[in-house]
């Protein structure tokens, strides 16, 4: 077994090796999201096969692309596609790549996703900012030895999402004219989408938002001293009361069809930091 | 070499079909046999089924073997009612260290045998101040509280979907056909919501009041992996929870296994009038 920051050190050295800049600006996008990749200019892209370390993703929607070049002016890297637990990776190798990324040179992380709605002030297609989040994936991944070098034993998770970040994309929101929510987003392991005792429990418990993605990465982010931005886009209602089943295509299409607002936020975001 | 520990591989359609071959030459062909797993305490409700043959799970590649008292560990084949049966007499539990899909492996094997309807039984503790000891729950719904669940990792489509609809889990005809076997027979049952605790520790006072403002009306260490399974792989299920006791908090006193697995002889003739009425109607 070899310690993570050798792992880290060999991803790196083949991403280096056809490309020297280093971009300050990270972009994890989800389900349905991931075609803003396409749009860096010039587009260096590294399929996930290709970098040691990197597990493959097996889900539909998802690219498994690292893609970096300009994005309205700033260099940037962006994972098109993305690994998640209930794949049957552990914590430590989802959240993997940003980890490279830091080592990349990446200080500011846009965490995006698709999710269900709890709150009922959402709606399909709706933009929601992460202002916190509940992590009810059952485990975290953190667990284990510490590298003191990358970061502390016990982080702070009271901030978690980087307040002038919020206030960054509020702005631009409202700039653009794209109307965008804020809340607290929680996550499940999956990959069966919740049961509607659990969606009320998670209710109670005072979440806004579900999903099965994200969080892992934020706390990792936050380990290794990345401002954070999440951005959940709402693909469906998880209310209780009114569940209508749903299918992973029904997701998907859903965050097609709310990916334009999607990407004008992102790119107005990514062009005010860079 | 990686730093990583090698991706979960979830059991694929061809272990599947291995154990359940085993599984059918040991208990003779059923059609579409009725499965019914028995939960703590209820293993002598297999001495009903009639012309029975079985199998120990440790004749069969990739089941959990339990080693819990009050579960013996064998498939029962035979008749009940009338109609052909699949019984698991005993059941693996995630306390006991099984990977949760290994959990699934009999559920998925039982499919592979034909088992179109599973009826899940188990003890469970109230939560609900309006149960008593002693009563019949029949599972609406459920709630993870163990946050690790048997479709983690690679999924074999030809089993089921990636990701599978978790608000169909219990058979709303099914709970209806056991409310009116209930009521022919007069036997009482309480609806409700199952948490499924990791165990093996039973909850704290606390933890049972938190279980109640979560919405749980019943807490029990079994059925969630198997009920999450058999939905994955495309049965109709329902569970029956018998309240073995109320929980830790509601009543001055201890919690002990002994009393988990000491079933009044009324209790156990509810519940048997109840699983074989519901297998005679189906």
């Amino acid at each position: 077994m070899i310690a993570v920051r050798q792992a880290i050190s060999e991803a790196l050295a083949v991403i280096r090796s056809g490309y020297a800049q280093s971009p300050e600006i990270g972009l994890i996008l989800g389900s349905g999201l991931g075609s803003l990749a396409d749009e860096l200019k010039p587009l260096h892209g590294i399929a996930y096969s290709s970098i040691p370390h990197f597990p493959k993703s097996t889900v539909a929607g998802h690219k498994g692309m690292l893609c970096l070049g300009k994005l309205q002016g700033a260099d940037v890297v962006a994972m098109q596609g993305r690994f998640h637990y209930y794949e049957g990776y552990s914590m430590q190798e989802i959240t993997f790549p940003v980890r490279v990324m830091r080592e990349l040179g990446v200080k500011t992380l846009i965490i995006t996703n698709a999710c269900g709605g709890i709150n009922p002030d959402l709606y399909p297609g709706a933009l929601m900012l992460i202002k916190d989040h509940l992590n009810l994936m059952g485990g975290n991944p953190l667990i284990g030895p510490n590298d003191d070098s990358i970061g502390p034993r016990f982080p702070d998770m009271s901030a978690a999402y980087d307040q002038d970040l919020i206030k960054l994309a509020e702005t631009i929101a409202v700039e653009s004219g794209i109307e965008l929510k804020s809340g607290v987003h929680s996550a499940v392991s999956g990959p069966y989408y919740c049961s509607r005792a659990e969606l009320r429990m998670i209710r109670t418990m005072g979440a806004d938002t579900v999903g099965m993605s994200t969080i892992p990465e934020t706390i990792v982010a936050v380990h290794c001293g990345m401002r954070v931005l999440g951005i959940s886009c709402v693909t469906d209602m998880a209310i209780p009361e009114q569940l209508h089943g749903i299918s992973h295509e029904e997701v998907v299409s859903v965050a097609e069809k709310t990916r334009p607002k999607f990407e004008k936020l992102v790119r107005g975001i990514v062009g005010r930091l860079g | 070499m990686s730093p990583f520990t090698p991706a979960l591989k979830n059991s694929n359609e061809s272990d599947v079909s291995r154990s359940a071959e085993i599984v059918r030459n040991a208990l003779g062909s059923q059609v579409e046999p009725i499965g019914i797993v028995l939960g703590s305490g209820l293993g002598t409700f297999a001495g009903e089924i009639q012309g029975s043959k079985s199998i120990p799970y440790s004749d069969i590649p990739g089941f959990p073997v339990s080693g819990v008292k009050g579960h013996s560990g064998k498939f029962v084949g035979g008749r009940l009612a009338g109609k052909d049966v699949i019984v698991m007499q005993g059941r693996a539990h995630f306390y006991e260290g099984f990977p949760m899909r290994q959990i699934a492996f009999p559920i998925r094997t039982m499919r592979k045998l034909g088992v179109k309807k599973l009826l899940l039984t188990n003890a469970a503790g109230a939560v609900n101040l309006n149960f008593s000891k002693g009563d019949l729950m029949l599972i609406t719904d459920h709630i993870n509280f163990s946050f690790h669940n048997p479709l983690i990792g690679e999924n074999d489509d030809t089993i089921g979907v990636r990701f599978p609809d978790g608000s169909r889990v219990y058979d709303q005809k099914l709970n209806e056909l056991a409310e009116k076997v209930a009521q022919k027979s007069g036997i009482k049952t309480q609806k409700g919501v199952y948490m499924f605790m990791p165990g093996p520790v039973y909850e704290t006072p606390a933890e049972i009041r938190m279980a109640r403002v979560l919405g749980a009306d019943a807490v029990g260490m079994s059925t969630f992996p198997e009920a999450l399974a058999a939905m994955h792989c495309g049965m109709q299920t329902m569970g029956i929870s018998y309240i073995s006791n109320m929980g830790a908090g509601i009543n001055p006193g201890k919690l002990d296994h002994e009393e988990v697995l000491r079933m009044d002889e009324s209790v156990y003739d509810s519940i048997r009038s109840l699983l074989a009425g519901i297998v005679a109607e189906l």
